[in-house]
């Protein structure tokens, strides 16, 4: 057994926070995305508009640095509003943000608009024939989209999804710079105080390893599902 | 007759696909001048057994010998295989291959592909090359579009490209794979032209074509392929119009109803 | 815009925080981002060309060691990457006594080993994917007219390779710059170094971070731009007519 010189608990719980951090951000993204991309499809022209600045301006922007605007910036403008609610009606009221919560947020909100890209690639690579078909038959919008778009959809986006959700996992690593105990800043703590830097850090990249390499297999093999009754073509 | 080597000889070509023989024993002579067609339905072997000739295809056993000069083989673990690659080199460009697909280096204007393999490996200086690779694409018609990329030519022309590009290397024999077989039916007259204009100037061909008119009309000499065989081979007056083979009759038989 | 002008005239003239020593302090960040990446990428491209031609090759022992290598600096964050380059150094028992740690001392280096071997990883998966890519019909007929394979990947593999893998190389040069914004975590005053020190200075967070973002939004637009172009040069042989 590894000697963790007494950082071996710790490590653990922040790889379980590295896993729920990644999970829960994997939602919201999702949850964005295929709004963003019904937004850019949308016949609403300011709604369209919204999404593209949305998500142009995020991905031309690294991720660190929306990090620390969101994170830090989140503090203060929410004490402004308190400080303005003190002075105008005398409540006096004094919120933290909650660290984790505002990493899922500013993870979720960055990678929502990766994933508004590939949902919208995948809507438009949808033969329209299909969705005429389903409209032909007396579907309604809701049950074309349910039973014939977002199906039909799913098998162009997964590989795009798979490769966001493993990026995703990997940028979880920029909360320990913001503050968050994740496994890479226990490992970075670990590695200052006992100067013992593979003993920390290897275990550490091992650990992202093993989560993308078994993300890559379920991915692989959720595309083969999706893929059903579609030849393979070369 | 002088007793100058003959430009193509090859004997006994084996060659299998896993289990599968494809190729049970094939023999050519091209004499110089020589137009021989090889013709026969889809999987007779006729494509397989022209890329042995310059072994994109390894023969499992069989004889080939190039203006005289034999390739040398060894056995090794993965079959048998050339013993000297730069050999083998330097017969490949004595024999010019042109492809069904056409196969132009899809990154290079029509001219460079003329000029790549004159300049980079027989050496021919550059300006030389130019000066030969514009007369050759005046040759096929296509001087205008010299300076084009593949891309942007018809099937057609790239095919009558790839003709210039095989001219360029001065070959000893020309191998042609089925050359108008991907080309739309109003394309296909422009490219038998040029062929037809080689064999009037002695080129020496194998052709591997479904071309019936092409073979009774030019070529000297018709094999009939089955089944990794020849079936019938001979004169194309004769053969193709007098087939001994009961297989050879069904295959000239009009198509369709 | 006269109207704009005259409203954020004021603002720009009595603020505090983008007084001219800031700016300054933000251009000597901007400089040496674009140093770290330009010399990450560079060094990188170098690294990848061979062992993307290796990763290719039919030698299997060869092809999968450089898989694995590939692996591991694809499927790690390249925050973890760097900690192990500089701890991993600095760390080294007797290195700060021995001669050379006055020359591996300075962030900078540690910062490009991580960066080099990183980025050198995504490339060779790209070209890797281009060289897969180049129709097997024009390689057959570079040997057929009598190419050697080394000669058949100078003249005809690589160019057409390198050209198909332009737009994924650009990505991938967007995604180093954005990366390069850990390099502050070691000490190196990158752009986002500096935006740190400004808001932790004044107190301005969105000051301090919206001008650094629009910092590298220009710079992500104008490597877009670059690469549009090079695309349109290079790639004129896959439009029709």
């Amino acid at each position: 057994m590894i000697d963790f010189m007494g950082y071996g608990p710790r490590l653990l719980e922040g790889a379980l926070l590295t896993a729920q951090l990644a999970v829960l951000s994997l939602l919201l993204a999702l949850v964005l995305g295929l709004a963003t991309a019904s937004a850019r499809l949308s016949q609403n022209p300011p709604l369209r508009a919204i999404a593209v600045v949305y998500t142009v301006a995020i991905r031309s922007v690294p991720d660190l640095v929306l990090m620390m605007l969101l994170f830090y910036g989140a503090q203060i403008g929410l004490n402004q509003i308190t400080d303005a609610i003190y002075n105008h009606w005398g409540y006096d009221i004094f919120i933290t943000i909650d660290p984790f919560a505002a990493g899922v947020a500013t993870i979720g909100l960055i990678f929502g608009a990766y994933m508004a890209e590939t949902f919208r690639g995948a809507f438009l690579a949808v033969d329209r024939g299909q969705i005429e078909a389903g409209a032909a038959y007396g579907m309604s919008r809701w049950l074309v989209f349910r039973h014939i778009r977002f199906p039909l959809m799913m098998r162009h986006a997964l590989p795009g999804l798979g490769n966001n959700w493993m990026v995703l996992l990997k940028t979880t690593a920029l909360v320990s710079i913001i503050g968050l105990s994740d496994m890479v800043r226990i490992a970075a703590e670990a590695t200052r105080a006992t100067h013992q830097t593979f003993l920390f850090m290897i275990p550490v990249a091992l650990g992202y390893l093993v989560m993308t390499s078994v993300s890559e297999v379920i991915f692989g093999w959720l595309s083969r599902r999706y893929n059903a009754g579609f030849e393979e073509q070369h | 007759m002088t007793d100058e080597p003959i430009p193509l000889h090859v004997s006994g070509i084996h060659k299998k696909f896993g289990d599968t023989e494809v190729l049970r024993g094939i023999s050519l002579e091209a004499h110089k001048g020589d137009v021989i067609t090889l013709i026969g339905a889809s999987g007779s072997g006729k494509s397989t057994f022209l890329r042995c000739l310059n072994l994109l295809e390894r023969p499992d056993s069989g004889e080939i010998s190039v203006h005289g000069e034999s390739i040398r083989f060894r056995m090794t673990r993965r079959g048998r295989e050339p013993a000297d690659r730069s050999q083998l080199e330097r017969i490949r460009t004595r024999l010019a291959m042109v492809f069904q697909n056409f196969n132009l280096w899809a990154h290079m204007t029509l001219l460079d592909n003329v000029i790549e393999a004159p300049i980079y490996v027989r050496g021919v200086p550059r300006k030389a090359a130019r000066e030969q690779g514009m007369a050759l694409l005046e040759r096929v018609g296509l001087t205008e579009r010299a300076h084009a990329y593949p891309a942007q030519l018809s099937g057609g022309q790239q095919q009558r490209g790839a003709i210039a590009r095989a001219l360029a290397m001065d070959p000893e024999v020309m191998l042609f794979d089925e050359p108008t077989s991907a080309l739309d039916p109003e394309l296909v007259g422009d490219v038998l032209e040029v062929m037809r204009e080689l064999a009037a100037e002695g080129r020496t061909m194998v052709v591997v074509t479904h071309e019936m008119d092409f073979a009774r009309d030019v070529s000297n000499h018709v094999m009939y392929l089955h089944k990794g065989q020849v079936e019938e081979q001979g004169n194309p007056a004769e053969v193709l119009s007098h087939p001994e083979s009961e297989r050879l009759r069904q295959f000239l038989a009009p198509r369709g109803r | 815009m006269q109207e704009l002008l005259q409203s954020i005239a004021p603002w720009l003239a009595d603020n505090a925080i983008f007084t001219p020593q800031t700016l300054a302090q933000y251009w000597e960040g901007f400089v040496n981002t674009v140093q770290l990446v330009f010399i990450s990428l560079v060094l990188g491209l170098i690294l990848a060309l061979p062992l993307s031609i290796g990763r290719a090759s039919r030698l299997k022992p060869l092809s999968l060691a450089i898989w694995v290598y590939t692996w591991v600096f694809r499927g790690t964050p390249l925050l973890v990457q760097l900690y192990i380059a500089y701890y991993g150094l600095a760390f080294i028992p007797g290195i700060q006594q021995s001669i050379v740690w006055p020359l591996i001392r300075d962030p900078l280096y540690p910062a490009l080993l991580a960066f080099m071997l990183n980025t050198a990883a995504y490339t060779t998966e790209i070209f890797y994917g281009a060289i897969k890519a180049t129709p097997r019909g024009e390689v057959e007929a570079a040997r057929a007219y009598g190419m050697s394979s080394l000669m058949a990947y100078r003249r005809i593999i690589l160019p057409s390779a390198l050209r198909r893998a332009l737009p994924a190389y650009g990505n991938e040069v967007i995604f180093m710059l954005h990366a390069s914004a850990i390099a502050s975590v070691v000490t190196i005053t990158d752009l986002t170094g500096v935006a740190y020190n400004v808001y932790a200075r004044f107190y301005a967070p969105f000051s301090a971070f919206i001008f650094v973002a629009l910092c590298y939004m220009v710079l992500s637009f104008a490597i877009q731009g670059a690469f549009k172009l090079l695309e349109k040069r290079m790639l004129v042989h896959l439009q029709p007519a």
